[in-house]
């Protein structure tokens, strides 16, 4: 039995919706960012051989910025929001998550300064330099203690499977980070990683999977098992497979990170295991995928009118896919085709732009709502945002699949006497109209990522002036 | 077999830690499922999937912009 609450409580919100505002801008600049860079692959001469405008050093700050800036920025909005709401308590400290806003900003700058100049650990997913690294480190690990405070100090004795999903994500990534990041400074702008060889391959796969298993999945399934039941008006369908949806990819995410690594030297059964454990996550994964859209029971003609829930259900359709086409890809002979080709980015763009995005539009869409006491500015342009969302990814998502498969056949195919039959430079030129493809569906992905910066900003605008209106009225 | 062999001489104090962290994972990972899965505890468990539903009407939401 829930206790319930005898005086009103007052949250503290206003971080919140600073949080909520980056996470659009970030989202605009990390998708333009990958856009140029797409576009760098298709049509080269766009290097205008500067070298800090190079593939090289671009490519890293859009996955820090998509990665970090707009999902970190997402992450901690609805992270702050949800355990406050759950928990009937404001947060335990108002001023350290004020700290983790500017501290968490402040690193972003500095990877927008630091990764063009090439100033990189060349980890991926972690290429900051050390003294970033300890600054993401405290902030992250106070953000960690604001959000395990405040869940200690609720007013609810159950703790939501959000916050669940929550503290898993931030306790993980926090061991995850640490470890991978471990290094010798050199100066102040250069390090070298205390692992070498194959030991530092899988360490930095152990962490690079599992920032996907628990930062980009577990810290987003958190925001789907809150903001679908929200969004659609209804409880979750099955609480105890929300429970169980935690638990099993608590345990299992861990074991994944070796399947990055067939083929190589590492010992043939760590990947074997990797792949093993990946095809075993499917049920989980599915299992919650459906638990979130049975939530919908009952509910399902609100797609029609309602498109903030159009996003979230359209996200969890793109979570089942590429929870099920991560572990195809996993296993050993699928693997032969399918690594170092872009197959393996379409694979992750369905996860990034289908599932993490679209999830974080429809938290963010809705919280701007409740945040701001509002409706949105404009609902059409929500639904316009959507549609450009979908078919952007879809664009994308399939170029690159195309691309991948015919790349892997190209490079495996023998003549007669056993050579090659296509060189390198050949099998380039006939990614060409892929990439061509791919630079076009992130440009209608970036679109719809302006679309939602306009209406967001529209409607701030217009609930302020709604609320001057109502104090003059009050005054008079 | 060959396949299975393991030299267990040539295990090093990390790999003893390995084992003894897996097995207790595994130890761990045995009692949440029978604690989730038990048919005693389901009532226990879906009783609070329309928690996220209450914030609305129980809590008062000050903290939101008037």
């Amino acid at each position: 039995m829930e206790a319930t609450q005898a005086t009103p409580v007052k949250y503290d919100m206003d971080v919140v919706r600073w949080f909520t505002i980056m996470a659009v801008v970030y989202l605009v600049v990390g998708t333009l960012v990958g856009v140029y860079i797409a576009s760098e692959l298709a049509w080269p001469f766009l290097n205008f051989d500067i070298p800090e405008i190079t593939f090289g050093r671009l490519r890293p700050l859009h996955t820090n910025a998509v990665i970090f800036a707009f999902g970190g920025c997402t992450l901690m909005a609805t992270g702050y929001y949800m355990v406050q709401r759950t928990g009937a308590t404001k947060l335990w400290s108002n001023g350290l998550a004020w700290f983790t806003f500017w501290g968490w900003n402040l690193i972003i700058v500095l990877a927008v300064i630091t990764l063009p100049l090439g100033i990189t650990q060349s980890k991926e997913y972690a290429e900051l330099e050390w003294p970033i690294d300890i600054m993401i480190t405290i902030v992250w690990v106070a953000f960690g203690l604001n959000h395990i405070m405040t869940t200690a100090i609720r007013k609810t004795s159950h703790i939501y499977v959000s916050n669940w999903f929550t503290m898993g994500m931030i306790i993980m990534i926090s061991y995850l980070h640490l470890v991978n990041s471990m290094a010798i400074p050199v100066s102040l702008t250069q390090s070298f990683s205390i692992f070498s060889g194959v030991q530092d391959a899988m360490i930095q796969w152990w962490w690079g999977h599992n920032a996907v298993g628990f930062y980009l999945t577990a810290g987003f399934l958190g925001i789907m098992y809150y903001f679908v039941p929200k969004q659609a008006g209804r409880p979750v369908f099955s609480y105890r497979l929300s429970v169980l949806h935690f638990w099993t990819l608590s345990f299992g995410y861990v074991w994944l990170g070796a399947h990055h690594l067939q083929y190589t030297a590492l010992p043939d059964w760590t990947g074997s295991l990797g792949a093993a454990i990946s095809l075993a996550m499917i049920i989980p994964s599915w299992g919650g995928a459906m638990n979130g859209m049975m939530t919908l029971s009952g509910a399902w003609d609100k797609l029609r009118t309602d498109y903030v829930l159009r996003f979230l259900v359209v996200s969890l359709a793109f979570y089942a896919m590429s929870t099920f086409e991560g572990p195809v890809m996993s296993i050993k002979t699928v693997n032969a085709l399918s690594h170092y080709t872009d197959w393996t980015v379409g694979h992750v763009h369905s996860g990034a732009l289908g599932w993490v995005a679209m999830v974080s539009m429809g938290a963010i869409y809705h919280m701007v709502m409740k945040l701001w006491n509002t409706k949105m500015y404009s609902d059409n342009l929500v639904n316009v945002h959507f549609w450009l969302a979908t078919i952007g990814a879809v664009v994308y998502v399939v170029a690159m699949w195309v691309s991948g498969i015919m790349q892997g056949l190209m490079w495996r195919d023998y003549d007669e006497y056993g050579t090659l039959t296509y060189t390198f430079v050949e099998s380039v030129s006939a990614m060409h109209p892929y990439y061509a493809m791919r630079a076009i569906g992130g440009m209608i992905y970036n679109l719809g990522a302006w679309i939602m910066l306009f209406n967001v900003v529209m409607t701030v605008r217009q609930a302020t002036a709604a609320r001057s209106v109502n104090t003059a009225t009050a005054n008079a | 077999m060959e396949y299975l062999h393991t030299d267990w001489m040539q295990m090093t104090l990390n790999d003893w830690l390995g084992v003894a962290y897996t097995v207790l994972g595994l130890l761990a990972m045995i009692v949440v499922y029978v604690m989730v899965l038990h048919p005693k505890n389901k009532e226990a468990y879906n009783s609070q999937s329309d928690m996220a539903l209450r914030d609305d009407d129980e809590h008062n939401n000050l903290g939101d912009k008037q």
